[in-house]
């Protein structure tokens, strides 16, 4: 249950709304990151990598201005229900978008060692990969913003079809890292690479789960499927 | 039935001391194990006079819980409190218009029913505290002297047992015969839920019994309720949202007379059913 009413109190909907759009703006920077650091791998782009490095100190800002408000907001209107979800939700969802947005710097700190080497083909067969933790994590994010448990719900299955396009990745990375050749070590970072991304689909699922909690108020965490 | 033929039972010795262990109360949904409700009530409408102000109540207050009535000024939930030991008897024109309410298996709004008795059964702790201008001893030793106790030892044992109960045993009891308004607030407010204690009531009904309380006495009383569920069953009314779900097992939200929702405590708080029950306890009523 969830009301759109307006509170009697015009600060509490301020706190809130101030909350909710700190989370909205901390996603699309982890995003960003995600994105140029993907997009530096795959275009060779050493700015895009750099810029990665550079601006995941706005993300860890986030976290701690979202955490503070959250603090503050337990602290001076002790929400409950579907408030107070909003509240433990938001600061949960903060933490798993600073840990995207860390392994979206690793991403980019392997992509620089690359770039330093002559260009591996087989990076573009983390591409789909790729693809697929992103929309995980848009998605997580939608059913956060849009409290849609359904939606929220359906990133668990979804997570193990990238674990498993993550497994057979690294198989085949692996073969060809064990044929042994000037190739090793840049089989070695794609492994990490393709790690990073199995990593970002498990957060967009802890995302999701919040985002059931959020809605419903159901807690589906470790539940056996 | 019992409630009207039973001898007072004055022997409060025989009952464990609250200081012992605390029992294990189940805490999640469903858990709580289905026994006797304490009070049943099924389908009451109460009136002052042309009013009505409650309409088609149900709901059952189980044994050995604490359960919460909250809801906006007017809305029905101390008449309905008071309704447990017919307090509103005093007001003229204020009756139970159709439904029963039943205590030991006892239709308790019928008429046959002794209200002073059934007060005996159902005590009432009220919003400011009301100890009688007299020592701390007298006023938990007049219930039972009023039931015709007049054994020194028998009294002493009482009012020691009602007192630890209460937990200002510790606090009075070198200054017993010391007038009880000398105590603080917090202090005489648990001395009426001693002397409620005293004629070893079934059941206590709590009406706001901290709003004239600093948030240290506040926090003794919520501490008492939670050790005394153990034995007894307790009905508090609150406006004090986060005392209600501090102290309760259960909580009924009531509004405009209705009884909107009743459920566990955790899932009133956490994930409401009803629009108007989340609209309230968020502080979106206005």
């Amino acid at each position: 249950m969830h009301s759109d009413t307006p509170h009697i109190l015009r600060e509490f909907d301020i706190a809130f709304d101030t909350l909710r759009n700190e989370v909205i703006s901390m996603a699309g920077q982890a995003r960003l990151n995600l994105e140029r650091a993907m997009q530096g791998l795959f275009e060779r782009d050493l700015e895009r990598c750099k810029a990665v490095v550079a601006d995941d100190d706005e993300v860890d800002d986030a976290e701690l201005r979202i955490d503070r408000l959250g603090m503050e907001t337990l602290v001076r209107f002790h929400p409950v229900a579907s408030d107070l979800r909003l509240v433990i939700t938001s600061m949960k969802v903060a933490a798993n978008l600073e840990r995207i947005s860390d392994h979206a710097v690793n991403i980019a700190k392997r992509a620089r060692k690359m770039l330093a080497r002559p260009e591996c083909p087989e990076t573009s067969f983390l591409e789909p990969l790729y693809a697929m933790a992103d929309e995980q994590v848009k998605d997580a994010l939608s059913a956060y913003t849009d409290r849609d448990a359904e939606l929220g719900a359906s990133l668990q299955q979804r997570d193990k079809d990238l674990d498993k396009m993550h497994k057979r990745l690294v198989a085949t990375f692996t073969s060809r890292l064990e044929e042994g050749g000037e190739r090793a070590e840049d089989y070695l970072h794609l492994i990490f690479v393709s790690r990073s991304l199995e990593r970002i689909g498990d957060l967009a699922e802890n995302i999701g789960e919040d985002a059931v909690y959020l809605d419903s108020a159901r807690d589906i965490r470790h539940e056996k499927s | 039935m019992s409630l009207i033929t039973e001898a007072p039972p004055m022997d409060l010795t025989e009952a464990p001391p609250i200081t012992e262990e605390k029992s294990e109360r189940p805490v999640e949904s469903g858990q709580i194990p289905a026994s006797l409700p304490a009070i049943q009530v099924k389908d009451v409408d109460f009136c002052y006079g042309d009013k009505r102000v409650l309409k088609d109540v149900t709901l059952d207050v189980p044994a050995n819980e604490v359960v919460a009535f909250i809801g906006p000024s007017g809305c029905g939930k101390t008449t309905l409190l008071r309704c447990f030991n017919r307090m509103n008897d005093l007001v003229p024109g204020a009756e139970v218009t159709k439904g029963s309410i039943i205590i030991e298996g006892a239709n308790i709004s019928d008429k046959s029913i002794d209200p002073v008795e059934l007060r005996r059964h159902v005590g009432m702790v009220f919003q400011k505290y009301n100890p009688f201008p007299r020592s701390i001893y007298d006023n938990v030793a007049y219930g039972p002297r009023t039931l015709g106790e007049r054994r020194k030892s028998k009294l002493d044992e009482v009012v020691e047992t009602s007192l630890r109960r209460a937990a200002l045993w510790d606090e009075v009891k070198d200054r017993l015969n010391d007038i009880a308004t000398g105590l603080s607030g917090g202090q005489q407010q648990r001395l009426c839920i001693a002397r409620t204690m005293a004629v070893d009531p079934e059941i206590i009904l709590m009406d706001e019994p901290c709003s004239a309380l600093d948030p240290i006495a506040t926090a003794h009383v919520e501490d008492l309720i939670l050790s005394l569920r153990e034995h007894y069953t307790i009905v508090i009314v609150t406006h004090n949202m986060q005392q209600a779900t501090r102290v309760s097992d259960r909580t009924a939200f009531f509004y405009l007379g209705e009884m909107v929702e009743f459920d566990q405590t955790r899932k009133i708080f956490e994930n409401p059913a009803h629009k108007r029950t989340m609209d309230y306890i968020s502080g979106r009523f206005g």
